[in-house]
């Protein structure tokens, strides 16, 4: 046990060091690949083992790791404080040195006699283990080729790799440490240790443009760390106890503890860049792409997420709970809005990812088993299928130079394979019956209860319909017979491959995961009795195993029609006059061929990010107020 | 067993129905314009005449989605008889709308690419108010279950006024009537040619036009469960519905997607608000 939880956290530290001082190409390659093995095996070591509680001895015999911790802490804030210097910011510096001094207070007034453990897994723990060390190995691994066709690309005379997956490794230890941590402590130093990670990953590429994005990211998510210290002071006021575990032990008590649970809240959302936080994950697209896809799946927000979630039983049945759900549910729809006025891949992910993350937060809120169960296969689901969306997007982006969907239009001609995985990671984050979808689903059906929850999901379902389909459909295009397909470098292909067949095979096996992991959650009784496949509840029910096997059956019957497509005759298409050889052409005034084209509507009146943006921010503070509001 | 046995009955009998409103809708159209109209099984003729054509394509992705379109509508309309889960059917449906929008979007052409565009609008505007339909039934029976409306003595009707209206908005986008058939236009030469089906030709057209006729017993399902407790009732309801939607057809100008948007999402999902404030309070 301890030597599996050595290697989740420590590992990677160890293995950013080495990437760091060892500057050779074939070190580092080796180090990430085989990092990301170890990590593999032993989250899964990990999840096989169940619920655990541990104390670490002390360090190297010297000091106990309690101190460390707290050392390493203040030293963070040193350095955070001292980068808001040198980018001339005033709120980094007074949100960073607000934290310094509230959290000496706190660590002053604590009773440092009183043994906590530092570290707890339950399931939910172990699952976000999981999917850290496994998505965000993949996509680690992923970065391998891709920095390298990055730095040519950019012209680099010195690689500045060394540095990208010191921070890049990093992240995956300091995650691991956030979601096993017990002492809300540990907790807030990994918070902190991921705020400063992504600062560093969004700035690499140090043009002008990188810098900004990664100042608004760190004061963004200072402030977020000052929400967590305040958050902190409060709850320790209260309850006396800087273990999470008695935290939630003790439920909803009072005014001052629910508001530091608000507070903690606030935190969760900058980090998960909830409106009208979500402008600095937007800004981090200027990052090459396995950091986007990093931030996005596996890492930063997911910190954000888990953070509400994880106190969720604390603030059960009160009305900040319900506040959150407002919350969630309102950046849901929003987010959904803005994605469809966007054409560029990355920004369309982003507030993909955005609006999913309010579909969790707005679970979290809602706080049935039911709606807990449908935040944790949403996080589940949607790491595995956005890490993929990115990482297909950054392989699109390597061979065409664009990473906007006009210029994917008929994609399927000159990256068949890049482009069936995409089309197939869409569809997992649109269809049933994948598990994206099955979430929604079940976060429909939790939310039923709750009415205006409950119209803000059915919106923003309907809204993420539009810009995943329209993107999905003009990837598809004509081949000509006989093309090559594209070529595309091993450890390219071997996470891509992994984590398409991942988001489907992980669909399929939902009613697995269900009872094996979620439902133990829930000893007073889970949401859903799952026989043959089929996960019931006394409101509903979702026919995994049946519908998998019917429309896949469907499929493979539609896929060998099509397979027999040559037999048809093949036709341009119709063009209101006569086709010319040039395809994209028509026979137009003095025998002259006219091109045309078309394009998306971005219905950019109702949904464009003017539009939108500043409505919607106001609204999402006016919704944070009244959250916090509820719990004073 | 029996949900098999009534998903299987479901998936055959559909596309009959289908395909017979299909010709008495064509009957109907011809005698508020006081014509003949062709007989009623002409539908049937019309499709059997497209299986019968030659294969003609513009690539092989519309060949795919033509067929998932067709699958998905009648998986779709297996769950609803065998008695399931009314978001999961929802979202089942769905798969067969996204893939005719994919399919129409796979054609480097500028009508069913604007078709394409124009679906998703109209898919936009639908399906916020079928899912709140189903949570308005789940306010009533307790359960998404379509089983649990067969338990009520009450017709649902009574309690879900507003919401059958607000369905009407989705059934005349659903059945691609006026004022809502912008993206599959009835009549040719006209701006947009045929959407979202201008490039889908013979056996594949025929695919989509019989995955169509799925969706439309699907949706008057949906609608016949208004009035579960009475067989002549429900019919009566069913046939004046569907008359209603002609009468729409015919005296309705087709209208733009602004219009289309505006409107639903303003008044239909309004009334199904309000008339879902009515369920909680109550």
């Amino acid at each position: 046990m301890s030597n599996l939880l050595l290697l989740l956290i420590l590992l990677p530290v160890a293995a950013a060091l080495v990437c760091y001082f060892v500057r050779s190409r074939a070190v580092r390659s080796l180090t990430v690949t085989a990092t990301g093995a170890i990590l593999t095996v032993a989250s899964l070591g990990l999840l096989a083992q169940g619920e655990f509680t541990y104390s670490p001895g002390s360090f190297l015999g010297i000091m106990s790791w309690d101190v460390l911790i707290t050392v390493l802490d203040f030293a963070l804030l040193v350095i955070m404080f001292f980068y808001g210097l040198k980018l001339k910011n005033l709120l980094i510096q007074i949100f960073v040195a607000a934290q310094f001094v509230l959290l000496l207070w706190l660590e002053a007034t604590i009773d440092h006699g009183m043994e906590i453990p530092a570290l707890y897994g339950d399931n939910l723990s172990l699952i976000m283990v999981a999917i850290i060390s496994i998505v965000g190995s993949l996509i680690c691994i992923f970065a391998i080729p891709y920095m390298k066709e990055h730095e040519e690309h950019l012209h680099l005379t010195k690689s500045k790799q060394p540095r990208f997956f010191f921070f890049l490794v990093l992240f995956l230890g300091a995650m691991n440490g956030l979601v096993l941590a017990n002492n809300i402590l540990w907790l807030y130093f990994f918070f902190e240790v991921t705020t400063f990670c992504s600062f560093m990953l969004i700035g690499h590429d140090e043009t002008e443009i990188a810098t900004r994005n990664a100042t608004r990211a760190l004061w963004m998510n200072s402030l977020g760390g000052l929400a967590f210290v305040i958050g902190m002071i409060l709850m320790e006021a209260k309850l006396g106890t800087v273990s999470i575990q008695a935290i939630l032990a003790a439920g909803p008590q009072g005014a001052i503890m629910l508001t530091g649970l608000g507070f903690i809240c606030l935190a969760g959302f900058t980090k998960a860049a909830q409106m009208p936080f979500q402008s600095w994950l937007l800004g981090a697209m200027v990052a090459p792409t396995p950091v986007s896809a990093l931030l996005h799946s596996s890492t930063m927000v997911k910190a954000g997420v888990y953070v509400i979630l994880r106190f969720a039983p604390a603030y059960a049945g009160t009305f900040l709970s319900y506040g959150i759900a407002l919350c969630g549910a309102f950046t849901f729809v929003a987010c959904a809005a803005l994605a469809i006025g966007q054409s560029n891949g990355k920004k369309i992910l982003a507030y993909s990812t955005i609006s999913n993350l309010g579909l969790i937060i707005a679970c979290a809120g809602i706080n049935t088993p039911l709606a807990i169960t449908a935040a944790i296969m949403l996080i589940i689901f949607h790491a595995v299928s956005k890490s993929l969306l990115f990482l297909c997007v950054g392989t699109i982006e390597h061979g065409i130079g664009s990473r906007d969907v006009e210029d994917m239009r008929g994609l399927y001609a000159r990256m068949p394979r890049t482009t069936v995985i995409t089309i197939v990671g869409i569809l997992t984050m649109l269809l049933p019956p994948f598990g994206v979808l099955m979430s929604k689903w079940m976060a429909i059906e939790a939310a039923s209860q709750f009415l205006i929850p409950v119209v803000l999901m059915a919106m923003g379902s309907a809204l993420t319909v539009v810009y995943w389909a329209r993107w999905g459909g003009l990837l598809m295009g004509t081949r000509e017979r006989g093309a090559q397909p594209e070529s595309q470098a091993t450890l390219t292909r071997l996470p891509l491959t992994i984590l398409v067949i991942g988001s489907v095979v992980l669909a399929l096996i939902a009613p697995v995961i269900y009872s094996g992991l979620i439902a133990p959650l829930f000893p007073e009784g889970a949401p859903f009795q799952v026989s043959l496949g089929v996960l019931s509840s006394t409101q509903g029910g979702f026919a995994v195993y049946p519908l998998f096997l019917v429309l896949g059956v469907g499929l493979l019957f539609a896929l060998k029609a099509t397979s027999g497509w040559r037999k048809a005759k093949e036709v341009a298409p119709y063009v209101s006059g006569s086709n010319v050889e040039t395809p994209g052409s028509y026979n137009g005034p003095m025998d002259q061929p006219v091109s045309f084209s078309a394009g998306n509507m971005y219905l950019g009146e109702l949904f464009g990010e003017n539009k939108i943006t500043a409505a919607a921010n106001a609204v999402a503070i006016a919704l944070i107020v009244l959250m916090m509001g509820g719990a004073l | 067993m029996k949900a098999i046995i009534l998903a299987i009955l479901g998936i055959i009998i559909a596309p009959v129905l289908g395909g017979l409103i299909a010709g008495l809708d064509r009957r109907l159209t011809a005698w508020f314009q006081s014509r003949q109209g062709p007989p009623i099984l002409q539908p049937f003729y019309d499709v059997a005449k497209l299986f019968g054509k030659e294969k003609m394509v513009v690539n092989q992705w519309q060949v795919l989605c033509a067929w998932v379109y067709m699958i998905a509508a009648a998986v779709s309309v297996g769950l609803f008889f065998a008695q399931s889960d009314l978001l999961l059917i929802f979202f089942v449906q769905a798969i067969g709308a996204v893939f005719l929008v994919m399919g129409a979007l796979a054609a480097k052409s500028p009508y069913s690419q604007v078709g394409a565009q124009r679906e998703l609008i109209q898919i936009l505007a639908y399906e916020p108010i079928l899912i709140l339909v189903f949570v308005g039934i789940f306010l009533t029976t307790g359960s998404f279950k379509l089983e649990a409306v067969w338990a009520l003595d009450s017709p649902m009707l009574a309690k879900l006024p507003l919401l059958y209206i607000a369905l009407g908005y989705a059934l005349t986008i659903k059945l691609r009537k006026s004022p809502f058939d912008f993206s599959t236009s009835h009549h040719g030469h006209q701006e947009l040619v045929k959407g979202v089906l201008t490039e889908f030709s013979g056996p594949y057209l025929g695919l989509v036009e019989l995955a169509h006729w799925y969706e439309t017993i699907l949706v008057l399902g949906l609608c016949a469960i208004f009035w579960s407790t009475n067989v002549v009732w429900m019919a009566v309801l069913l046939v004046a519905t569907y008359f209603l939607e002609v009468l729409v057809d015919n005296t309705m100008a087709r209208m733009t997607w602004r219009w289309m948007l505006k409107r639903v999402w303003l008044i239909g999902m309004g009334m199904s608000v309000v008339n879902l404030i009515w369920l909680y309070a109550g």
